[in-house]
């Protein structure tokens, strides 16, 4: 593996009761971390990735993810 | 001749060693007998509290009642739930010291990030103030309750340094006008600073406090060292790695300044299952150094309130109806009449016919209020058709106007967060109380540490669930003059019974300036709330009206 990638994704409650997405990440050392996003970066990631569910963003390059988190 | 006595009462005192049995004399506001039985006739007023446990007020150290107090100094409900004082001010926002020509900023920030409506500042209390001291003014005299309100960072930095607070890093000169300034919050009541790493203004731009170099909190928690006050922080918690790195920043803080620091959310949710375990691994090294980092935990699972309007993240894990839900207005009003897309949503929300997915969702707000608070499946099967198809129909009448909930979706384990909670290292708070008020009702967590996590679970005894919240609270708040029942300490008082002390259902009500709709949950199993030694709240006869808050600093 040359570089992180998606794990997997899942949906989970924020603290504003809106739902949002816990992206996990493997990295190159087979480490899992994991982020997660409020509706709108989550919104943004699935489109960047042209993915129409959650489980289509299993093997995305994390660049992707990085792309969207707030600078 | 004592002002109140509590009789026959189970005391419970804040600070964790078991319960006694005896009575509570109270006067000129403050304790002044613990125990023992008091003689006939020694008070001008007795409760009788046979059966019913005799605790501190509770502290609620994470709310957002800052415009609330404005014009209403009881916080309803939260005062009846128990809980004598408040901390506001969270999350960088506060509502001084702030310029009236920032006035309309603020609003804006505090309707972005807390949901607060717009009727809530305007109309319904009168901007007599621009420095903390006159709005510590201001509320004095309308308050049941006490409050410690903090300083925001955000708003001290528009002070400073107006507009450029949002794009830049600070001058030495505007730092030391920031210093200035804090100073003058703290003397005036103020409990400490708040400030953001998170959040967002209604633009979606980072708050003023997120332009802030390491130089700016370090000055600022050096005025708050001045005076032994607290710095809350809200951490980037959406990454488990990030908010470790802050646990070490708010570590060097906290020993450099010997100030107590705390930071809010922290979550437990099955899809990060070590996220809880790393960050209070974490601090527990920084606790033994000699730092003062508390998280805060809330004690309520969390639910996700959701329309066809929007395209929640509910359904990404479903493509079709994600799909549907993205598309615009009118185009989504189309496909969800047009039946050959109608099945192929059914198809994927009811695979193979079984209802079981969309049956457990609640109907969180209607048009027809019979129907808030209800099943889909219960409902649906009453009207002989299945939970997604209703859902679809309901959302159709009420012109995608009507909101769903999905229960528990995070913090829902009870046995790991009973866990969480009964550890020493984590301060029981982050209600929210005051906010997200459209979105889920943030009172009630204090019966639901009780009822769940007492009674159920048995995660806490009766003792140290009551520490936790008073005595455990006061400390970490430096607000020594409250959390225990002890000769000398502020006569805030609940009496409440421990078999059935809990929360209510969460019902809609319109009872906000201009009509406004908020979530709300009734207390039940609280009998009395007495606060400075005057009783504001009593089960049989509802609030009362007397005043006796005070800002619990001074």
């Amino acid at each position: 593996m040359s570089e992180p990638v998606i794990a997997g994704a899942t949906v989970v409650a924020g603290h504003d009761g809106e739902a949002q997405l816990v992206v996990r990440v493997r990295y190159e050392n087979g480490a899992l971390g994991s982020v997660t996003l409020d509706a709108d970066c989550a919104r943004k990631l699935m489109e960047d990735c042209g993915a129409e569910s959650a489980a289509e963003l299993t093997g995305q390059p994390w660049q992707r993810l990085l792309a969207v988190l707030p600078s | 001749m004592l002002d109140l006595a509590i009789r026959n009462g189970r005391i419970v005192d804040g600070t964790g060693l078991p319960a006694f049995e005896g009575d509570l004399g109270l006067r000129a506001g403050r304790i002044e007998t613990v125990g023992g039985r008091l003689p006939q006739g020694a008070a001008a007023r007795e409760l009788d509290a046979r059966g019913q446990v005799v605790a501190p007020g509770f502290i609620d150290p994470h709310t957002h009642f800052d415009a609330q107090l404005l014009w209403d100094g009881q916080a309803r409900p939260a005062l009846e739930h128990g809980v004598t004082t408040v901390v506001h001010g969270n999350c960088s926002l506060s509502l001084a010291p702030l310029r009236a020509e920032h006035r309309a900023k603020l609003v804006s920030m505090f309707q972005q990030i807390e949901e607060m409506p717009d009727a809530a500042f305007h109309g319904a209390f009168e901007w007599t103030w621009e420095g903390f001291a006159d709005y510590v003014a201001a509320l004095r005299g309308r308050l049941a309750l006490n409050v410690a309100p903090l300083a925001g960072h955000s708003v001290i930095r528009l002070w400073a340094m107006g507009a450029d607070a949002q794009k830049r890093a600070a001058t030495s000169d505007e730092i030391r006008a920031m210093q200035d300034l804090l100073r003058e919050c703290l003397e005036a009541g103020a409990v400490g600073l708040s400030t953001s790493y998170v959040d967002v203004d209604e633009n979606l731009f980072p708050v003023p406090s997120r332009f802030a170099h390491h130089e700016e909190i370090a000055a600022l928690a050096s005025v708050l060292g001045e005076f032994g006050r607290m710095l809350q922080v809200v951490p980037e918690f959406y990454d488990t790695d990030i908010t470790l790195a802050r646990v070490d920043q708010l570590a060097e803080l906290s020993l450099a300044h010997r100030i107590p620091t705390t930071f809010s959310p922290l979550f437990d949710y099955a899809a990060a299952p070590a996220n809880v375990s790393r960050v209070l691994a974490r601090v527990a090294e920084q606790t033994a150094r000699g730092a003062q980092v508390w998280p805060q935990v809330q004690t309520r699972p969390i639910d996700i309130s959701f329309s066809l309007d929007q395209a929640s993240l509910i359904f990404v894990q479903t493509p079709i109806w994600y799909l549907v839900m993205r598309l615009p207005r009118e185009q989504k009003l189309r496909s969800l009449r047009d039946p050959g897309t109608r099945t192929s949503l059914l198809q994927a929300a009811e695979p193979n016919g079984d209802p079981a997915r969309f049956a457990k969702l609640r109907i969180r707000d209607s048009r027809d209020p019979s129907l808030v608070g209800r099943r889909l499946g219960e409902l649906a099967a009453e009207r002989g058709t299945t939970p997604a198809a209703l859902m679809i129909d309901l959302s159709l009448e009420e012109d995608l106007g009507i909101h769903f909930l999905s229960a528990s979706m995070g913090h829902e384990d009870p046995a790991r967060v009973g866990a969480i909670l009964a550890n020493d290292l984590v301060h029981v708070g982050a209600s929210d109380g005051g906010a997200h008020i459209q979105s889920f009702a943030t009172y009630g967590d204090t019966g639901y540490l009780f009822s769940e996590f007492v009674r159920k679970g048995g995660h806490l005894s009766l003792e140290r669930a009551v520490k936790k919240i008073t005595g455990d609270t006061a400390r970490i708040w430096n607000l020594p003059e409250r959390g225990e029942l002890r000769p000398g300490q502020a006569g805030d008082v609940v009496v409440f019974d421990p078999d059935t002390i809990g929360r209510g259902e969460e019902l809609p009500v319109r009872d906000m300036p201009g009509g406004g709709m908020r979530y709300v949950r009734s207390a039940s199993g609280v009998d009395a709330v007495i606060v400075g030694g005057e009783v504001v709240y009593t089960r049989s006869g509802g609030y009362t009206d007397a005043r006796p808050g005070v800002i619990a600093t001074s």
